[in-house]
């Protein structure tokens, strides 16, 4: 009898080691997809940037990266609706306090991403600059409330 | 006849009134136009609005933490009480490139005089024609809260006398016109060394590290290396990289810029020419690498 209780907690305790580092691992997995996701969005404004501030012969191509930026915003709001505070991650709790202003926040991006995909097929340099700062002001909308500052970075 | 000659010299009174005030007000205009132009190459002097707390614009009362205790920005707008509006130009002068307020007392180096002793003479005028114009606040702040004995005002004398060299930029005749234009505005008007230069344990600028970086920048914020070195600084970023970063605060890699650089970029920075930026980027482009991780220390 006795032995068959030991055994049963020494199984119990396995099954809650386990899940828990299941549960560990799916966190920090979560994690990076955010971060792949933002990854994302940045790669496609440090190309636009790219072009617009070497006026590169690609202003044609403005408009495909403002688009994958939209579509991408999209996704923001679902990747951080489970709450994850602990780990390798910059998102800050405001996060979740202020869920309805964080998603606001992604809408704002989706919006001015949005008006520069149509801006730029107008061709117009400094429209498409001026749209370029007003998307990159939606980036930092979000960052500066939602994201930890650079003194609370964590290491990769 | 009398009377038409009493009119005629009535009239060319007059004319020449409007003429006179014209004139003077015409060149008020233009100074305080560029003196505007000279406000946003020091930044936007965005330490005296106390942003945070939605205070009015260059009243201010923002809190800085130092080392050293913790100082509110004063009040820079025309308030004759409160603030400078009863500065004369010379008393304006000696505050911005001495440290030294009018009733004599010095003032503790959080307010970059240490850079703009860099002045001109005519930037320095032109600037408090700009500081004179925008709306006066009433807006009485408050004192430091310094620690002994970096409180006592006979103390930042010794430390003037240490680390403290006045004087006008004097240009390279060596470099490049846009060189020297370029360290003109880093130095004298944008102040970058104020936070991106680590300190000694007096709050003096460690010389052999101009722009390297500091993970204790004012109000504790992290301050990167801006020298060119490859994989600590910006050595990896072109010129063109650096206007673009001026104008948007926008990295390379697509991210946007954090912290107070933000509000300098959005105030300032932003606001300055393209050329003028470029001068600056040609500059910090010519500074000696220097190697130096700057990170969190957690």
């Amino acid at each position: 009898m006795r032995q068959a209780w030991v055994k049963l907690s020494l199984l119990a305790l396995c099954l809650v080691v386990s899940l828990a580092t299941a549960q560990a691992q799916s966190d920090e997995a979560f994690l990076v997809y955010r971060q792949k996701l933002m990854q994302g969005q940045g790669a496609s404004m440090g190309a636009i940037s790219q072009i617009v501030k070497n006026k590169l012969p690609f202003s044609g191509h403005i408009a495909t990266h403002a688009h994958d930026i939209n579509r991408l915003s999209k996704l923001i709001a679902d990747a951080f609706e489970k709450k994850i505070t602990e780990g390798k991650t910059d998102a800050k709790p405001e996060v979740w306090q202020d869920w309805d202003k964080f998603v606001e926040a992604a809408k704002k991006l989706e919006s001015e991403s949005a008006k520069l995909a149509q801006i730029a097929t107008g061709g117009d340099m400094a429209a498409i600059g001026a749209q370029v700062k007003a998307v990159g002001k939606s980036c930092g909308g979000c960052h500066k409330p939602f994201r930890k500052p650079k003194e609370e970075r964590f290491k990769r | 006849m009398q009377r038409v000659e009493s009119f005629v010299f009535l009239a060319l009174h007059v004319i020449m009134i409007v003429f006179l005030a014209e004139a003077v007000w015409g060149q008020d205009l233009a100074a305080i136009e560029r003196g505007k132009y000279i406000f946003a190459a020091a930044g936007g002097c965005g330490c005296h609005t106390d942003l945070e707390n939605k205070g009015p614009f260059m009243a201010g009362g923002r809190p800085i933490q130092t080392p050293f205790g913790k100082v509110y920005s004063t009040n820079i707008t025309p308030d004759l009480k409160t603030g400078i509006g009863r500065w004369s130009t010379e008393q304006f002068i000696r505050a911005m490139t001495k440290g030294v307020g009018p009733r004599g007392q010095h003032y503790f180096p959080v307010f970059p005089y240490t850079s703009f002793t860099k002045m001109t003479r005519r930037d320095l005028v032109d600037l408090q024609a700009y500081l004179m114009s925008i709306p006066a606040i009433k807006n009485k702040t408050r004192p430091p809260e310094i620690k002994p004995p970096f409180s006592w005002r006979w103390g930042v004398a010794m430390w003037k006398w240490l680390y403290f060299t006045p004087g006008t930029f004097r240009p390279d005749a060596s470099r490049s016109s846009e060189w020297n234009r370029g360290a003109y505005l880093a130095i004298a008007l944008a102040h970058c060394g104020e936070c991106h230069t680590p300190r000694n344990v007096m709050g003096g600028l460690k010389t052999g590290m101009y722009y390297a970086g500091t993970v204790a920048g004012p109000g504790g914020e992290l301050a990167p290396n801006i020298t060119p070195d490859e994989t600590t600084g910006i050595g990896d970023w072109s010129i063109e990289d650096v206007v673009w970063f001026l104008q948007t605060g926008l990295k390379p890699n697509g991210d946007d810029v954090q912290g107070s650089m933000s509000e300098l970029i959005e105030q300032g920075y932003a606001k300055v020419s393209e050329a003028d930026l470029r001068a600056i980027a040609v500059y910090l482009r010519s500074l000696t690498p220097i190697h130096n991780k700057v990170e969190p220390s957690k």
